[in-house]
């Protein structure tokens, strides 16, 4: 049981995003306590999974510190709240053999007493299929 | 226990082992030896030669002296016997006379006591010379000043540990603070904010698309861009030709010390014999070279041509081979091939993996004769499947296109030549328009 809950919600869309179109959702955090969170990150962002070293790229970033929300108030995290961004031409999603590329929301939360906590949104841009591996002409 | 105390780290998989915070530890501790390091060396060299020098030399006020002795002080270190020059002046300063045997500010000894000798010779017992002394403590003279520039520039070394640590420790300082999507964040800020970025606009539009300027700089004779050969044995043959002029350049310089000792009546034949086994090792290294280049340029030169570049997937592009040399070929193929290349670690290597994920072959011909002064040129098409993955580039990941072509020469092994293409996703609708 944690006493920590992050939302993160994509708004409705049909199939995989397309470069050049939006992407839309809303994220918030809710805590026991109201002065556990330090900051909370929002990233769209791509990264590599697969057989080489893991490379990362933030397309969109926001953060919010408790102390200096954007009118210089106290931070309110539980509320909702929402976030848009036009999508890049590349890197597409792409599920190859050795080099997956993976687009998702992330939303990282700081803590003041305890490990950082992060949820991801994993969502596809373009509709490159999966690769198969070929066998080189001799 | 291993699991709270992880000391090292592991890549299982797609997660990594090892505490990140222990990580960026390890990575401070190292760069702020590197800083210690330069720091002490640093203030070492300016206190003891930089700072004295830059004094005797701005600073010093001038005087007259009297030459009372000259002596070569001399003393024995691990090196064997030292020397330096030293000078027995007397000078005033406010009407108080100083006794002082001095030369330059640095009083440095040296292996060579002729050397140090000769400097001693402009000064004659008795005779008058000009001498500077510090204002703040007069006893300190000098009859020699100057810079000494390899001393200033031996700064650079303890300087660059200096910079190197302390950018390391800010590194490590920043990463353990922040995450890794708000320090990507902030690159790719700096990036848009590079006032000297030459990528063109279209390079801008497509985030982790390789450029295209080498291929679009350069326009074909019968299509729109000849495309670039990927070299694969340029480097090996280059650093081949290298090592075979050093050593050859070694046998030679034997070899005239030996002719020469040998004219001079001083026959080593031991000498002789060792020269002449480096010879023969000298002379198989030249033929293994020649063949090597053979090899590498015996095929003649082989010339693509493309109508279109970036490609696009779903779209269909003219090319145009052409295959230079005097050769019989059993088979001539172009591909168009899409491979994928991962650099990782493992343990203290670098290593570098590659998958093929896409080929196609879109030009095969058999039973050919390329003669001398006549190429074999040919025009074909190939199409670029609407759902191809684009061209990728990332720090360790990439997919990269090709054009390869390979011939199957009788009695001698096949060569193939590539030629790196971008293929671009295609543009978002509104582009299109």
């Amino acid at each position: 049981m944690t006493d920590l809950a992050i939302a993160l919600q994509l708004d409705e869309h049909d199939g995989p995003y397309w470069p050049g179109e939006i992407i839309s959702g809303r994220y918030g955090v809710r805590t026991a306590a109201d002065d556990d969170v330090r900051a909370v990150e929002l990233s769209i962002l791509w990264y590599t999974v697969g057989q080489g070293e893991e490379d990362l790229a933030v397309h969109h970033f926001e953060r919010r510190a408790a102390d200096s929300d954007d009118e210089g108030h106290q931070a309110n995290f539980s509320s909702l709240r929402h976030f848009q961004s036009k999508l890049p031409n590349s890197p597409l999603s792409y599920e190859g053999i050795l080099v997956k590329i993976r687009w998702c929301v992330r939303v990282r939360v700081f803590r003041a007493r305890g490990k950082e906590a992060l949820s991801d949104k994993r969502f596809f841009l373009g509709a490159v299929p999966r690769a198969q591996a070929v066998t080189p002409s001799p | 226990m291993t699991r709270l105390f992880r000391p090292y780290g592991k890549k299982r998989g797609q997660r990594r082992t090892g505490s990140r915070r222990l990580g960026s530890l390890g990575e401070a501790l190292f760069f702020l030896f590197f800083f210690g390091v330069g720091a002490s060396g640093l203030t070492l060299m300016l206190t003891r030669f930089a700072v004295p020098e830059w004094r005797a030399n701005r600073h010093f006020v001038p005087a007259q002296c009297v030459v009372l002795n000259t002596r070569i002080a001399s003393r024995q270190s691990d090196d064997g016997m030292q020397f330096r020059p030293e000078v027995l002046i007397r000078y005033e300063v406010h009407g108080t006379t100083y006794e002082a045997a001095t030369f330059d500010i640095h009083q440095a000894y040296s292996s060579q006591r002729e050397d140090q000798a000769a400097l001693l010779a402009p000064y004659q017992v008795g005779g008058t010379y000009s001498c500077w002394y510090d204002p703040a403590d007069p006893r300190v003279v000098v009859l020699v000043r100057g810079y000494n520039w390899w001393m200033w520039l031996m700064l650079i070394l303890p300087t660059s540990f200096v910079l190197l640590g302390a950018a390391g420790v800010l590194r490590a300082m920043l990463q353990s603070s922040t995450s890794v999507e708000r320090r990507s964040a902030l690159v790719r800020k700096a990036a848009q904010l590079d006032l000297f970025d030459e990528a063109p606009a279209r390079s801008r539009d497509y985030p982790h698309v390789p450029r295209i300027d080498n291929v679009t700089d350069s326009p074909g004779t019968h299509l729109a861009y000849r495309l670039p050969v990927e070299m694969t044995s340029g480097w090996p043959l280059f650093g081949m030709a290298v090592f075979c002029l050093f050593w050859n350049g070694i046998v030679v310089w034997a070899a005239v010390r030996v002719v020469g000792d040998h004219l001079a009546g001083q026959r080593d034949l031991r000498a002789a014999l060792v020269l002449a086994l480096f010879a023969v090792a000298g002379l198989a290294l030249c033929a293994h070279f020649l063949r090597q280049c053979l090899i590498a340029t015996g095929s003649g030169a082989t010339r693509v041509e493309v109508s279109g570049h970036p490609f696009f997937p779903g779209m269909t592009y003219q090319v145009f081979l052409a295959q230079t040399g005097r050769l019989r070929i059993d088979l001539l193929e172009a591909l168009l091939v899409c491979e994928e290349e991962a650099v990782y670690q493992q343990g203290t290597d670098t290593r570098l993996a590659t998958e093929r994920v896409y080929q196609q072959s879109f030009y095969r011909r058999q039973s050919l004769e390329v003669r001398r002064g006549r190429s074999l040129e040919d025009v074909t098409e190939v199409h670029v499947p609407v759902d191809a993955m684009h061209s990728f580039h990332s720090d360790h990941n990439e997919v990269k296109w090709k054009l390869i072509v390979r011939a199957e020469i009788p009695k001698r092994r096949a060569y193939q030549r590539s030629f790196p293409v971008v293929v671009y996703p295609l543009p978002e609708q509104s582009d299109l328009g």
